[in-house]
């Protein structure tokens, strides 16, 4: 009934430092499904990595990241994406393999119990919760980092009365309400706009409320998002790094035109914004 | 055989109910029949002499025997919204492209206190005015608001962006009204601007007028009543 | 409570058991009870309910938010009437009244109440006997996921038609929210239902469940849920998303408070069937069923069912306090009168995650019990997956806010917050490992419930590693509200939560129903229905990062093309899924009759006869070995031990 082979006895004689471990690797590599399913791995891995780089080819649909933090949100999502690949590479090996290799009974007749009743295997339990955990503990600590980093970028911290009011920064008090965006510069004479205007590469502080109910801010390619709640302030900031027109989108569903609670995002040069502030009727007075 | 019947027929059954629920509910939901824009000659704009087009939108705060209300998707709604203000006649507005429009507004409805006062100002208009009973002005009193126009962009990044927003001014509360309770002297409020390409745009009213939590329901999230299209035609 | 003497036995089993007195004939005035005064009842007293409420609010009445009150009072009547009315017209009263009567229930009662010779009438009654019960589940689960498969073709429809509005935007958000509210309530009850009630206490040798009567009253409270669900239907539709978050719903039409009706009962449905299974679980496993001889779908259920017995009641009383902001104009959520938003989006997250669990944990072990059948391999690591499954039901309560880092609520804690969900993904590993095991050198079995097992995988690992990008708080703020988050979910609760539901329907078919599903025609419409689940949420992923938000009926051109292929891979999923239907129902009404062990399982739910009988077993069975003995002895267990006693010449743990 069984006829596959044991494997090979272990090397005799011959002293050897080699590690004792080492022999079971190669053991196990002899039996047949073993190499089939770690070459089915590796091809996998191979053939998945590039969903790195694909992934972000939708993310940068409208051009380059416009900001530091879009920047370090692409570079994560990178990241996340290469280092989740060998497992996932291993599981569908493991799927692929079986499809093709022990796939054996069809019909209705109740087969015979042939496959090998395998209850537990130390081994293979140990890797893979050491490499679940590390993989989990590298993904915690990049992220906490990045945390970390993004909140310093975007002064989500501060809180509106310790903004620095100085000559670079710009201050933004952004109002939602149903279903229109207003902005107001108060460092610009209280200039109200239904477009936002920023500044390349000055840092811009944002306090975001709600007239009404909860909306959602966000700037989509300068990687900004904050919930706008009535009620209260919230805070986040960007500074942009690109010039060019983006996108302001509403992303919380806010009632009947909550898909029309669009504007648009203008970073101009730092003089062109503040001769735009000016021609409102705001000059620069904080 | 009889197997594959019944397969075949569950599959026909659903395929007849979700085709039948969507038509009918799409029919249901048409929107009202667009009024269009009347040329009128030309006009002297900053950007100089354009073609001129007028439009007239009237609001009243209630439906009545003289005025019927807007077509409404059932009778709970219909339940639901009576008594309740509405843009008369029509809420779908095409008005043609690369021409300056005036859109005369006759606000038959009260109102109040308006929660963002920027939309006490007008916004997108010609020469950054518009008329109230005939006075020229940029924006009223924050808190004698009756409604506002307010036009907006679609979600579309490939057409023009457009933005307007007019207040309409209240009829006092002891104003002077007719058998159908509508003011003998409703507020008239003109507005000119220009269109730019072609695009599609919604409007809807930013004064809370309407139901439930802050008036903003109501007839405030209803097509036909205080919200609608706004359609730039080449 | 009787205290009165004796005087009448009953043969049970063989046995002489006293009984209490009994009054008339067996069963009482549940003779009489049936879904159809149940109808009369709930429709008589939504009338007079509706009419009272209409007389005793007057006319022109509005709370100081200027919401016409009368509407929203007399459909809260109406709605508070039909669930009563329908719960006495059906006989859910009846026990508590009989038990104060001090009127015991004699066996001949609880055999009728059973359904004992009662036909197909039994499947129309408040029965008692599990196996009616989840046949009735599947029932109501059915209806309630084509209902939410019908909006869902309705709202694809609307994201297709890229150049024009098919329905109005407020409706549009009704679609959305009632589809949402609709498919969680049906995948709550997908395995839960059906499979824990009819399977389970068979599985684990009992009778019936622990508290019979509450599990006709799990049962019929949903029917109730369903019902106040579909009337938000016709009362201007829940246009608020299925999170309602406040302030939002008190906007919305009186079908809001239907909405909130719905939850109230669900939670009531969901709290009786917890404390049922998991009582049940606990105390009538068969002689000898050990812990270590309890099957794998025992624990999920388990732990499901402890998940929902703590995660419910915030959901609601989140509901209730947002019912009462609406009609008594309280301010728990409204920030103008010194509430908080943030109060309600915690207590509804408390509940939102937890509950993905109970749909997920049942549909893996599903996975998990048939994989041993199909392999004919014990399962991998048994102590593994009971790991896993207590690994998620502790984490579960620690992870909410992750739902909330975009809200400003406490910006400091989105940390613990990120460092709990990625931790979560390890127990969740130790289940894709326990399956994986399980597979290796697997000889298989082809059948349908195997092949669904790898589509189910296949599902899961993309959900998973999905998950891994939003648990990421800074990767979250990109993707929070758009499409990528709609496109994770869907491929975890529906790529394999309802796949996985599909997979235990089709391995326990012939156990519930006594025939054999038409495998081929079942495989053309779960193949068709996961193809076009691919292209449907694989281009919903490419929206997303597009950079297209959620619950939005117009978009940017530039996310025409995903949408597109969105669409027509939602019409193929609702093909395949029709399919699948026609399959299960064409099976149901003329399939061939099934054996009683058709898959050779080696569990105690297959060694009884098809149909099962009333009592289940005619002698409870006495466990004495392990679950999942299949198997020959591993040929390649010489050579390791051959290898261990190398190293260690006392030998490396025991096989």
């Amino acid at each position: 009934m069984d006829t596959r082979p044991t494997g090979p006895p272990d090397e005799p004689e011959e002293p050897t430092n080699r590690p004792p471990s080492m022999h079971r690797v190669r053991n196990w590599l002899k039996r047949p499904y073993a190499k089939g399913i770690v070459g089915l791995t590796i091809l996998l891995g191979i053939l998945l990595a590039p969903m790195a780089w694909l992934i972000l080819i939708p993310m940068r649909v409208t051009g380059a990241p416009a900001s530091e933090i879009m920047g370090d949100i692409q570079e994560t999502v990178f990241v996340f994406t290469l280092v989740s690949v060998p497992i996932v590479a291993f599981v569908y090996a493991v799927l692929v393999y079986s499809l093709l290799k022990w796939r054996k009974y069809k019909g209705d007749k109740v087969p015979e119990d042939e496959s090998p009743a395998i209850r537990t295997n130390t081994i293979g339990v140990v890797m893979w919760t050491v490499m679940s955990s590390v993989l989990a503990f590298f993904l915690v600590v990049w992220g906490l980092i990045e945390l970390a980093q993004i909140t310093n970028n975007s002064y989500g911290t501060i809180s509106a009365d310790q903004q620095p009011g100085d000559e670079q920064s710009v201050i933004v008090n952004v109002t939602g309400q149903q279903w229109v965006w207003t902005f107001e510069y108060p460092q610009h004479d209280g200039v109200t706009t239904d477009v936002l205007y920023l500044p390349k590469d000055r840092p811009v502080y944002f306090n975001v409320t709600s007239k009404d109910v909860i909306h959602n801010f966000w700037l989509v390619e300068l990687g900004v998002k904050i919930d706008a709640n009535p009620g209260a302030i919230t805070q986040t900031g960007v500074t942009p790094n690109k010039l060019g027109s983006f996108n302001l989108r509403c992303a919380e569903l806010c009632g009947m035109h909550h898909a029309y609670m669009e504007t648009s995002v203008e970073v101009v040069e730092g003089e062109t914004f503040e001769s735009v502030m000016r021609e409102m009727g705001g000059g620069r007075t904080a | 055989m009889k197997r594959a019947l019944i397969a075949v027929l569950t599959v026909l059954v659903g395929v007849g109910i979700v085709v039948g629920v969507g038509t009918f509910n799409s029919w249901n939901q048409r929107e009202p029949a667009p009024i269009t824009a009347k040329p009128a000659g030309t006009i002297q704009t900053p950007q100089g002499e354009m073609p001129h087009a007028t439009l007239e939108l009237d609001v009243y705060p209630n439906s009545s025997s003289t005025v019927p209300p807007p077509r409404t998707e059932s009778r709970f709604q219909a339940n639901q919204l009576s008594g309740q203000p509405f843009y008369h006649p029509s809420t779908s507005i095409k008005v043609p492209a690369n021409t300056a429009i005036t859109i005369t507004f006759t606000q038959y409805d009260g109102g109040g206190q308006i929660y963002n006062p920027y939309f006490a100002e007008v916004h997108g208009s010609m020469d950054g005015t518009m008329k109230v009973n005939g006075k020229t002005v940029s924006k009223i009193d924050q808190n004698e608001v009756g409604h506002t126009f307010t036009v907006h962009d679609y979600p579309e990044s490939n057409e023009p962006e457009f933005f307007l927003s007019v207040p309409l001014k209240m009829n006092k509360a002891n104003a002077k009204t007719d058998k159908q309770g509508y003011p003998v002297d409703p507020q008239t409020i003109e507005v000119t601007f220009i269109t730019g390409d072609p695009g599609k745009y919604v409007w809807n009213c930013e004064f809370p007028c309407g139901d439930y939590y802050q008036e903003f329901g109501g007839p405030m999230q209803t097509r036909g009543w205080m919200a609608g299209t706004f359609e730039v035609v080449a | 409570m009787s205290t009165e003497t004796i005087a009448q036995t009953s043969t049970v089993f063989g046995e002489e058991v006293p009984q209490p007195r009994q009054h008339g004939k067996p069963g009482g005035v549940m003779r009489r009870l049936n879904m159809g005064t149940g109808l009369i009842g709930g429709i008589g007293l939504a009338a007079i309910a509706g009419f009272v409420a209409n007389a005793l609010v007057p006319s022109g009445a509005s709370t100081v938010t200027f919401a016409p009150a009368a509407p929203d009072i007399v459909y809260l009547a109406i709605l508070v009437g039909w669930a009563i009315g329908f719960s006495a017209g059906i006989g859910a009263f009846v026990g508590p009244i009989r038990w104060f009567l001090g009127r015991d229930l004699t066996h001949a009662d609880a055999e009728y109440m059973a359904g004992k010779d009662l036909g197909v009438k039994r499947y129309f009654k408040y029965t008692t006997d599990h196996k009616v019960v989840g046949v009735q589940y599947l029932v109501v689960f059915a209806f309630i996921l084509g209902l939410g498969g019908l909006l869902a073709m309705l709202i694809r429809t609307e994201l297709g038609v890229t150049w024009g509005e098919v329905f109005s935007p407020a409706f549009y958000n009704s679609l959305i929210g009632t589809h949402g509210i609709a498919m969680i309530i049906a995948m709550i009850i997908s395995v839960m239902g059906p499979i824990a009630n009819f399977i389970m206490p068979i599985m684990i040798g009992a009778r019936d469940m622990a508290f019979p009567r509450l599990n006709a009253l799990s049962l019929w409270l949903v029917v109730i849920a369903a019902v106040c669900l579909v009337s938000t239907l016709f009362t201007g539709g829940i246009q608020d998303g299925w999170s309602v978050y406040q302030p939002l719903a008190s906007q919305g039409p009186p079908a809001m408070l239907g909405y909130q009706m719905t939850i109230i009962v669900f939670a009531i449905s969901t709290g009786v069937a917890s404390v049922n299974l998991m009582v049940t679980a606990l105390t009538m496993r068969a002689k000898g069923m050990t812990w270590s001889r309890t099957p794998i779908l025992v624990y999920g259920v388990f732990g499901a069912a402890l998940m929902g017995l703590y995660a419910f009641p915030f959901f609601q009383y989140s509901q209730i306090m947002a019912l009462s902001d609406r009609i008594w104009n309280t301010s728990f959520f409204n920030p103008l009168q010194g509430g908080s938003v943030w109060l309600y989006e915690n207590l509804f997250w408390l509940l939102g995650h937890p509950e993905v669990y109970v749909i997920i944990i049942p549909g893996t072990v599903v996975l998990l019990e048939i994989m041993p059948v199909f392999m004919r391999k014990p399962l991998f690591s048994f102590n593994f997956a009971v790991a896993g499954i207590v690994g998620v039901v502790a984490l579960s309560g620690l992870v909410w806010a992750h739902h909330m880092y975009m809200t400003g609520w406490a910006p400091a804690a989105n940390y613990p917050f990120m460092l709990s969900t990625e931790m979560i993904s390890i127990p969740v590993g130790f289940l894709v490992l326990v399956v994986i095991g399980t597979m290796w050198r697997g000889l298989v079995w082809t059948r349908l419930p195997i092949m669904a097992v790898y589509a189910v995988i296949f599902n899961k690992m993309i959900g998973g590693v999905t998950g891994i990008y939003l648990s990421d708080v800074p990767v979250d703020q990109y993707m929070h509200g758009s499409m990528f988050v709609v496109a994770h979910f869907h491929y975890m609760l529906m790529g394999a939560g309802l796949f996985g539901a599909m997979a235990g329907l089709a391995f326990y078919f012939p156990k519930m129903t006594g025939r054999v599903l038409d495998e081929r025609t079942a495989s053309i419409g779960f193949w068709t229905a996961f193809t076009g689940f691919q292209i449907t949420f694989m281009a919903m992923f490419v929206a997303g990062l597009q950079g297209q938000p959620r619950r939005v009926l117009q978009f940017d051109s530039l996310f025409n093309v995903p949408n597109w292929i969105s669409t027509i891979g939602a019409y193929i999923i609702g093909l395949g899924m029709l399919i699948f239907a026609g399959a299960v129902i064409s099976s149901w009404i003329s399939g061939d009759k099934s054996p009683s062990n058709p898959f050779g399982s080696k569990s105690l739910e297959w060694q009884t006869p098809t149909p099962v009988p009333l009592e289940n077993f005619a002698v409870l069975p006495v466990v004495t070995e392990r679950p999942y003995n299949y198997g020959v002895p591993d040929p390649y267990e010489k050579e390791l031990q051959a290898a261990d006693s190398d190293l260690h010449p006392e030998g490396v743990g025991s096989r």
